[in-house]
C-alpha cells in the first residue's frame, strides 16, 4: 500500500498545526537557518548540490547548479527571487505549501538568499492568490517583530528582506524571464536568452528564480543532510515532492510522495481510483501543457526521468485523471483556449497558432469537422513547437500533438458521425 | 578579427556580435523583420531563423536558431538557404499573413513592403486558413502619422522606437496574445517631433506617413540621394519624386551624422522643393523703372555695361549671401568680389544656435540655426554679421550682390538697398530683395542644382540635382562663374561643370579642402577634421 | 488620489524596491481596490506619477495582467473556474448553473450592482475543483446546492459588510 512521505508536510500533516510562528517553532522550526549560517554559503550550496535537488516548478533543473551560475563580484546587489506563480492547470502544490505552513517555505528562501548573498528576496506570489499572500505577509511581518528578519538576521550579522510581490493575473509569468520583466514593473513578456536571470536578472543583477517547493526542500535538506535526503528518492530524482491530483478520482488533493513511485499507484491507492467504478481513459502527467498518456501506459515510476522516457515529463508534478466518458476533443478544446488566453502575443507562431487551434478544433465540437481540418490541426500544432522564444509555443503544442496521436478515433467520431 | 560561415562564405564579427548583424554588414541578406540595427532585439518575429549546422565546436544547434539574437562564434558553420531553414520561413510567414489583410491593392507600403517581398521570396503562396480575420479600425495617432491596425504585424518596432529612440513612450502595446495591439495611450496623439521614423521603420503599412498617402505608388519613385537643408544638422536624405515632383524626403543612413533618423519638420521641406507661386522663372532687368523679362545674354551685357559706367570701387561694393547657399556657391561670389574689385565684403547672416541637450541622440538632431551651410561660410572666411557691421558697410555701396534670401526681416538693410546704384539679386525664390533688385539671375532649388555644405560638426556632405529645372534658370554657381568670367574678361570656353568648380574650389582652398575631387566626396560625406588629419598624415610623410 | 490608510501602505511598498517602477504591479492592485475594484484613466495616470513612468506604460501594463478591470465589477465578483482540472468535474455546469440564476453572462454585472461573474483560466484549486474565488475568498468543491445557498447570504449580507471580513 502506498503510503505519503512526509517531509514538507510533516507539519501540515500534524492535527492542530495552524502554520503560526509559534506552532512552526514548537515544532521544531527555525532549526535549519542557523546550520546553514555556521556555514559558507559555497557550502550551503554544495551541500544543495550534492543533495541533489531538483528544481520542482517543472523543468528539474538541478538547484544547486543553478546556484552556482550567479555571477559574482559584479558590484550589484544579487537577488533570490521564488517563482509562486503557480498557474499551470493542475498544479496546486504551493498553494499548501504557502498557506499551511509559510514558515517552513520562508526559512528554505532565506537559506537560500544566504547561500546567494542576497541581501533581499521577492516572492513573486500569482495574484488570486489572496489568501496565500496574506498567510505569506502575516508570517513575513511575524519575523520581523521576532527578529527574525531584518538587518540582524536570526539576530546574527546577515541584513535580509523579503517582500511579497504580487502578480496580476498571466500565466507566463511562470517562465522565469517574464517573470522578472513584471516584477520590475512591465509587461510580462518572455526575455531573449542569453544573457540569464544568473548573469543579468532582476533590474540587470545577478538572480536566480526558484519555485516555492523547490527552497522548502532546502530547509529539509538543512536538516536532514545530503545523504538522507537523496535517500528519499530514486536515482538521479532525489527527495520527496508534492503531487497535486485532480480530475476524476475518488480523493483528489495534494499529496507528497517519494520521487520514483508507480504512478498508477498514486492514483488507484492515494487518489482512491477513478470516480463512480469508472475505466480510465488517460492521464495527463506533469500540468496540462504534459503529453498525455493512455491508460496503458502509466504503469511507470513517477519521476522526472522515467516520465521523460515514456514520452511526456512529469514538469510540476499535476497529474489530471479522466475517465472513459470523457470527450478529449473538448478537454483539449479547453487546452487550446487556456493558451490562446495566455499567450503573451509576441511572437508569431504563438501568437497566430494558438488561436488558430483553437477555431479548428471549435469546428470540431460544432460538428464542422473533417479529416483536412484534422491534418491542419495536426501541422498547426506540431509548428507552435521549437519555434517560439520561450517554453509556451512547445507548451501549446505538446498536448495538441499528443491527444492527436493517441486518440485519434475520438476526433474521427465527432465528423464520422456528422456526415 | 575572427570569421564564421553563412552557406561556407567566411564573415567577419566582432566579439559578442550576433549572426545576422554581421551577416547584414557583410552585405548578405537574411529575412527578418522585428531586428533594427538601433534597437534592442526581442527575436519575436522568428523570421530570421536559419539553421546553426556547426556551433563552432563541431555539433549541430538542436534547433533552429533566431540569427538576432544568437552569438556569432569562430568557425560556426550557418546555413541560411537548406531546406530546414525554407520550411520554418514558410510556417512564419504562412502564420503572420494568418491576420494580415492582404490590402496591397490600397496600401501606401505597397512596392517597399518588407512582407510583401518576404512573402513573395519565402511564402508558399497559398493558407489554409479559412476564418474571419482580426479586424481594427484605422487611427488617428499623430500629426505625421497614421495607424492602420490590420496591417501590424506585431514586430513591435514603433513601440521600441518611441522608448528607447525619442524617450516619450507614447506608443506601446496594449493586450496581450491574439488581442495584442500597438497604439497610443488613450487615443492621445503622439507629440515626438520624429514620427515619421516610425513610417520608415514599420515593415508594413501599418504605420504611413500622412502626407505621402495616396499620392503615389512606391515602385514609382526615383530616389536621389541629397542632404536635408532644415536646419544645420544636414540630416543625409533621399529626394525621392516623380513626375518631376518631390513626394517625400526619405532618411539615409549615416552614422557620423543623423544615424537612420530624420525630423518631421525636415520631412515637411519636401514642400519647398515644388514650390511654384514665388518661384523667380525668369531672368529680369529694370528697364525705366520697370522689372521687365529679358534673355540671359541681356542681363549679362546690362550688367557688365553698368559696372563699367559705376567702376565702383572697393568699398562700394557689398555681397550678402544666406547660409542656405552652398559651399560653391559661397567660394565663387567671395572670388567675384576679390578678383573683380579686390573686395572682402561678404557678408553672411550669422546666428548663434543650439541643440538640446539629451541623452536620447535623436533630440540633438533638431538645431535653432535653420540654415544648413553657416558652418561653411564661417570656414570659407566670410563675414558674420555679428562680427562685422554690415549696415555701415551698406551705407557707401554702390554696387549690392544678393545670393538667395539673407537679412529679410532687417529692415534698415532692406531700406539701404534703395540707395545702391546696381542691385544684382541671384536666388531661386522671391523675397523682400527681388523688389528693390535691378538685375534678377533666376537660380535654382534644393531639388535641381548640386552643391555641398558643412554641418554644424563641419561634416562635408555633397547633393545630388533630382528634378529637371525650367529652361529659364541656371544654378547659382553657373550665374556666378559667368559673372566672374564676364568681370576678369576671360573668354567663356564652354558652360562649365560642377566638377571643375567643386575643383577650383579645393585646389585654391586646398588648405581647407585638402585638394579633393568631386568623386572622393561620397555619399555619406567627409568630415573636415578628419580630411586635415589625412593631409597631415600625408604632409609628414611626403 | 488615495486615502491616507492607502497612501501609507504605497510608501511602505514604494520604499521595498530598488526602482519606483518596480512597484507599479502592487500598486495598480491598490489603486483598483480604492476605486472599487476598476482602473480608470485617471488612476492610470497618478499611478504612472507615483513609478515615474508614462501613462502608455501603465496602460500597457494593466491590459496585460487580466486581474485588472476597465469596467466596474459587481459588489461580489464571481470569479468561476473552468479551466482543465475544472472542466473534468463541472466548472462549466457551474458557470452555467450561476449565469442561469443571475441571469446575465460572464463578463456581465447583474443590474443591481450585486454580482458579476468572469470565467477564469486556471485559479490553482485544481485538487479542490471545481472553484471559485468570490472577491478575495476561494469557494471550492462546487455544487449547484452549494451556490445557491451562497448566493442567498451574500444577498442577504448589510450592505456594509464585506465577504471577507
Amino acid at each position: 500500500m502506498l503510503e505519503e512521505t512526509l517531509v514538507l508536510f510533516r507539519n501540515i500533516r500534524t492535527s492542530r498545526y495552524d502554520g503560526t510562528l509559534d506552532s512552526y517553532r514548537k515544532a521544531g522550526g527555525y532549526q535549519s537557518l542557523p546550520k546553514a549560517l555556521a556555514m559558507q554559503p559555497e557550502e550551503v550550496i554544495a551541500l544543495v548540490k550534492e543533495a541533489g535537488l531538483r528544481g520542482r516548478g517543472g523543468a528539474g533543473f538541478p538547484t544547486g547548479l543553478k546556484w552556482s551560475f550567479m555571477a559574482k563580484n559584479t558590484g550589484k546587489p544579487s537577488y533570490l527571487v521564488c517563482n509562486a506563480d503557480e498557474s499551470e492547470p493542475g498544479t496546486c502544490k504551493d498553494r499548501e505549501l504557502m498557506l499551511k505552513d509559510p514558515h517552513l517555505f520562508l526559512e528554505g528562501m532565506m537559506i537560500g538568499c544566504y547561500a546567494l548573498g542576497c541581501h533581499h528576496g521577492y516572492i513573486y506570489v500569482r495574484g488570486e492568490y489572496f489568501p496565500a499572500i496574506k498567510s505569506l505577509n502575516k508570517a513575513i511581518d511575524d519575523c520581523y517583530r521576532e527578529g527574525i528578519l531584518g538587518p540582524k538576521l536570526l539576530g546574527g550579522d546577515y541584513a535580509l528582506d523579503l517582500t511579497v510581490h504580487t502578480g496580476a493575473g498571466a500565466y507566463i509569468c511562470g517562465e522565469e524571464s517574464a517573470l522578472l520583466d513584471s516584477l520590475e514593473g512591465k509587461r510580462g513578456h518572455p526575455r531573449v536568452k542569453p544573457p540569464f536571470p544568473a548573469v543579468a536578472g532582476f533590474n540587470s543583477c545577478p538572480t536566480s528564480v526558484n519555485n516555492v517547493e523547490t527552497l522548502t526542500n532546502v530547509t529539509a535538506i538543512l536538516e536532514m543532510g545530503a545523504d538522507a535526503y537523496k535517500s528519499l528518492g530514486s536515482p538521479n530524482n532525489a527527495g520527496t515532492h508534492l503531487v497535486s491530483l485532480s480530475g476524476h478520482v475518488n480523493r483528489p488533493g495534494v499529496y507528497e510522495v517519494a520521487m520514483g513511485v508507480g504512478l498508477r499507484d498514486i492514483i488507484q491507492e492515494l487518489g482512491g481510483g477513478v470516480r463512480g467504478g469508472k475505466q480510465l481513459k488517460g492521464v495527463i502527467p506533469g500540468g496540462s501543457s504534459s503529453p498525455v498518456l493512455r491508460a496503458d501506459e502509466i504503469d511507470i515510476a513517477y519521476d522526472f526521468d522515467s516520465v521523460g522516457k515514456a514520452g511526456s515529463m512529469m514538469g510540476s508534478s499535476a497529474i489530471m485523471v479522466f475517465d472513459e466518458d470523457t470527450d478529449v476533443v473538448k478537454l483539449l478544446h479547453r487546452i487550446s483556449r487556456f493558451y490562446n488566453h495566455e499567450s503573451c502575443g509576441q511572437c508569431t507562431p504563438c501568437r497566430e497558432g494558438t488561436h488558430w487551434a483553437r477555431q479548428l478544433l471549435r469546428d470540431f465540437l460544432q460538428n464542422n469537422g473533417s479529416e483536412r481540418k484534422l491534418n491542419r490541426l495536426q501541422r498547426v500544432g506540431r509548428n507552435m513547437g521549437g519555434t517560439t522564444l520561450c517554453a509556451l509555443g512547445d507548451a501549446a503544442s505538446m498536448p495538441i500533438v499528443s491527444f492527436l496521436k493517441k486518440f485519434p478515433d475520438d476526433f474521427r467520431q465527432y465528423y464520422a458521425t456528422a456526415s | 578579427m575572427e570569421v564564421f560561415y553563412i552557406d561556407d562564405q567566411p564573415v567577419p564579427f566582432e566579439k559578442g556580435e550576433k549572426i545576422l548583424s554581421a551577416a547584414l554588414r557583410a552585405g548578405l541578406e537574411i529575412p527578418h523583420f522585428c531586428y533594427h540595427p538601433a534597437l534592442s532585439v526581442v527575436a519575436t518575429c522568428r523570421m530570421c531563423l536559419v539553421d546553426v549546422t556547426d556551433l563552432g565546436n563541431g555539433r549541430p544547434a538542436p534547433k533552429l536558431m533566431t540569427s538576432c539574437s544568437t552569438d556569432a562564434m569562430p568557425n560556426m558553420r550557418v546555413s541560411t538557404q537548406n531546406d530546414k531553414v525554407q520550411e520554418g520561413r514558410e510556417l512564419v510567414m504562412e502564420y503572420l499573413l494568418v491576420n494580415h489583410p492582404l490590402d496591397c491593392p490600397i496600401c501606401d507600403q505597397s512596392g517597399e513592403c518588407t512582407l510583401q517581398d518576404h512573402s513573395y521570396a519565402h511564402g508558399t503562396g497559398h493558407s489554409e486558413m479559412e476564418y474571419n480575420k482580426r479586424v481594427y479600425g484605422w487611427r488617428d495617432i499623430g500629426t505625421f502619422v497614421q495607424l492602420e491596425r490590420n496591417r501590424c504585424i506585431h514586430c513591435s518596432r514603433c513601440d521600441r522606437f518611441t522608448r528607447e529612440i525619442t524617450g516619450t513612450d507614447e506608443f506601446g502595446m496594449f493586450n496581450r496574445g491574439h488581442e495584442l495591439t500597438l497604439d497610443t495611450f488613450s487615443d492621445r496623439a503622439m507629440t515626438n517631433h520624429f514620427q515619421g521614423n516610425m513610417a520608415d521603420i514599420c515593415p508594413v503599412g501599418a504605420i504611413t506617413e500622412k502626407e505621402f498617402r495616396f499620392k503615389r505608388r512606391a515602385w514609382k519613385l526615383r530616389k536621389v540621394p541629397s542632404v536635408c537643408t532644415g536646419c544645420s544638422t544636414g540630416c543625409n536624405i533621399t529626394i525621392e519624386h516623380d513626375r518631376n515632383e518631390v513626394l517625400r524626403l526619405k532618411p539615409r543612413e549615416n552614422q557620423d551624422v543623423n544615424q537612420w533618423w530624420m525630423c518631421d519638420e525636415g520631412r515637411l521641406t519636401y514642400q519647398q522643393m515644388n514650390e511654384r507661386e514665388q518661384r523667380l522663372a525668369k531672368p529680369m532687368g529694370r528697364v525705366k523703372g520697370k522689372l521687365l523679362q529679358v534673355t540671359w545674354q541681356q542681363l549679362y551685357d546690362a550688367v557688365a555695361d553698368r559696372l563699367e559706367a559705376l567702376k565702383p570701387n572697393r568699398e562700394q561694393v557689398v555681397a550678402l549671401v544666406d547660409t542656405d547657399s552652398t559651399l560653391e556657391e559661397m567660394f565663387l561670389l567671395r572670388r567675384l568680389l576679390q578678383e573683380v574689385f579686390s573686395s572682402d565684403q561678404v557678408f553672411y547672416p550669422q546666428q548663434d544656435w543650439t541643440q538640446p541637450e539629451s541623452e536620447f541622440f535623436i533630440e540633438t538632431l533638431i538645431t535653432t540655426d535653420k540654415a544648413p551651410n553657416q558652418a561653411g561660410a564661417r570656414l570659407l572666411g566670410l563675414k558674420g554679421s555679428q562680427e562685422h557691421d554690415v549696415i555701415s558697410a551698406m551705407k557707401s555701396a554702390k554696387l549690392l550682390l544678393v545670393l538667395g534670401n539673407p537679412f529679410i526681416n532687417e529692415q534698415p538693410l532692406l531700406d539701404l538697398a534703395g540707395t545702391t546704384e546696381l542691385m544684382v539679386h541671384i536666388a531661386s525664390r522671391q523675397s523682400e530683395w527681388t523688389d528693390r533688385a535691378d538685375a534678377i539671375f533666376p537660380g535654382q532649388n534644393h531639388a535641381e542644382k548640386e552643391g555641398s555644405f558643412l554641418n554644424k560638426q563641419e561634416h562635408w556632405q555633397r547633393f545630388w540635382p533630382a528634378l529637371r529645372p525650367s529652361r529659364h534658370v541656371r544654378p547659382e554657381w553657373q550665374i556666378l562663374s559667368e559673372l566672374l568670367h564676364m568681370g576678369t574678361a576671360t573668354p567663356v570656353q564652354q558652360t562649365p561643370q560642377f566638377s571643375q568648380i567643386f575643383q577650383q574650389m579645393t585646389s585654391i582652398e586646398h588648405n581647407l579642402f585638402g585638394n579633393l575631387a568631386l568623386e572622393k566626396l561620397g555619399e555619406s560625406g567627409i568630415s573636415l577634421a578628419n580630411l586635415r588629419q589625412q593631409s597631415d598624415t600625408l604632409a609628414q610623410t611626403a | 488620489m488615495f486615502s491616507p490608510e492607502t497612501q501609507q501602505q504605497v510608501d511602505r511598498l514604494l520604499s521595498r524596491y530598488p526602482i519606483r517602477r518596480n512597484a507599479l504591479l502592487p500598486l495598480l492592485h491598490l489603486a483598483q481596490k480604492e476605486n472599487q475594484g476598476w482602473l480608470d484613466s485617471r488612476w492610470v495616470n497618478h499611478v504612472a506619477e507615483l513609478c515615474e513612468v508614462s501613462p502608455t506604460h501603465v496602460e500597457g501594463v494593466a491590459t496585460f495582467y487580466t486581474m485588472f478591470r476597465f469596467r466596474p465589477p459587481g459588489k461580489y465578483h464571481l470569479q468561476v473556474c473552468t479551466c482543465v482540472p475544472c472542466c473534468l468535474v463541472g466548472g462549466p455546469e457551474i458557470l452555467e448553473h450561476l449565469e442561469h440564476k443571475l441571469g446575465i453572462h460572464a463578463g456581465h454585472t447583474t443590474k443591481d450592482g450585486l454580482f458579476s461573474i468572469e470565467e477564469m483560466e486556471c485559479i490553482g484549486a485544481c485538487s479542490y475543483a471545481p472553484a471559485m474565488i468570490v472577491n478575495e475568498d476561494y469557494v471550492e468543491q462546487l455544487t449547484p446546492e452549494k451556490i445557491d445557498q451562497l448566493l442567498d447570504t451574500l444577498a442577504t449580507t448589510p450592505q456594509e459588510q464585506e465577504t471577507h471580513a
